[in-house]
């Protein structure tokens, strides 16, 4: 047998939802640290037009809905020709949900799975076979949720996907025996998320059942996907829970 | 085939008897190949793992190929 050599820090990172939350700060930390970025939302807000400004060689994107394939697949290709080969993949785009199962349409069940599970895996295995194709190592990093692991009401569906994707991270880390890194991201309901549903005692109680003290920011999160994206720390086929322990 | 093992920096050994795991070439790397045929083809080779699993030698890596094309 051949020698294995590590999965090299990823150059050209593809991040899907990056227009606002989460993914715009993935897109504005990634940036801030040297990395060449794509990314694609299905609209471009001005905060991320203004990262465009800012970093105009390091930075592509455009507005691309993620269940278009034939538009996600266009703007990979795209992609390749502005920043270079694809080596690293953060499925980010998803929406939520905040209905009961019994309360919920059948049209926007199939809405969310199509958007957060089945979309983001034909992403994946577009950008999967453009990096085997070049002979590429890789890395990907699925940002789930922590609902993928507790229950909660009016997430039934939310949940469902984001168990999915855990699950197609593991099986995908198998799959692609070390070539490329697969791992996910399972954050705790960020504030800013909580105190849209909830009122101010049910944040406070969350807060003081929560070890840390602290519901969990975009800014918790950055670390770990930095981590996943340009260390070489042999983790792969993981969920990394970032939610101040509040689940355990 | 050829083109795969060198970009890993190995060599493709002349008997197609050679049994697989002994160049260490893995199923990844079969997915590479076929993926670069495709390229050429202009079309998408899709098949299933039990196939792939029937895949023992150089020579049978070789044989899959050409029935894809032909398929």
């Amino acid at each position: 047998m051949t020698s294995e050599v590590s999965v090299p820090p990823a150059s050209v990172v593809l991040v899907s939802g990056g227009s606002r939350g989460l993914g715009l700060a993935i897109v504005s930390d990634l940036l801030a640290a040297g990395v060449k970025v794509a990314a694609f939302a299905r609209t471009v807000t001005p905060e991320l037009t203004a990262l465009g400004e800012k970093y105009p060689d390091q930075l592509y994107y455009g507005s691309v809905d993620i269940n278009d394939a034939a538009a996600g697949q266009a703007f990979v290709k795209k992609v390749e020709t502005t920043l270079g080969p694809i080596d690293a993949l953060v499925n980010n785009a998803a929406i939520g949900q905040d209905s009961l199962h019994v309360h919920t349409s059948a049209d926007h069940l199939a809405e969310i799975i199509q958007t957060n599970l089945t979309s983001p895996l034909v992403l994946t295995r577009f950008v999967l076979r453009r990096m085997l194709a070049k002979g590429l190592k890789g890395r990907i990093v699925n940002i789930t949720s922590i609902c993928a692991q507790r229950g909660y009401p009016g997430l039934v569906a939310y949940s469902a996907t984001k168990g999915g994707m855990d699950a197609a991270t593991r099986s995908l880390a198998r799959e692609l025996g070390g070539r490329i890194l697969a791992n996910a991201i399972a954050p705790g309901f960020f504030a800013s998320e909580m105190s849209a549903v909830l009122g101010p005692t049910q944040l406070d109680q969350i807060v003081r059942r929560t070890p840390t003290g602290q519901l969990t920011e975009p800014d918790d999160v950055l670390p770990i996907v930095r981590m996943l994206l340009l260390e070489n720390t042999n983790i792969n086929g993981q969920v990394l829970v970032v939610d101040g322990a509040a689940s355990i | 085939m050829g083109e795969v093992m060198t970009a890993q920096g190995r060599s493709l050994p002349a008997d197609d008897t050679v049994d697989l795991r002994e160049i260490g070439f893995r199923s990844l790397d079969f997915s590479e190949l076929a993926l670069r045929v495709e390229d050429e083809l202009g079309d998408e080779l899709n098949f299933d793992a039990p196939g792939l699993r029937r895949i023992a030698t150089v020579g049978d890596v070789l044989d899959f190929i050409e029935q894809l094309q032909s398929a």
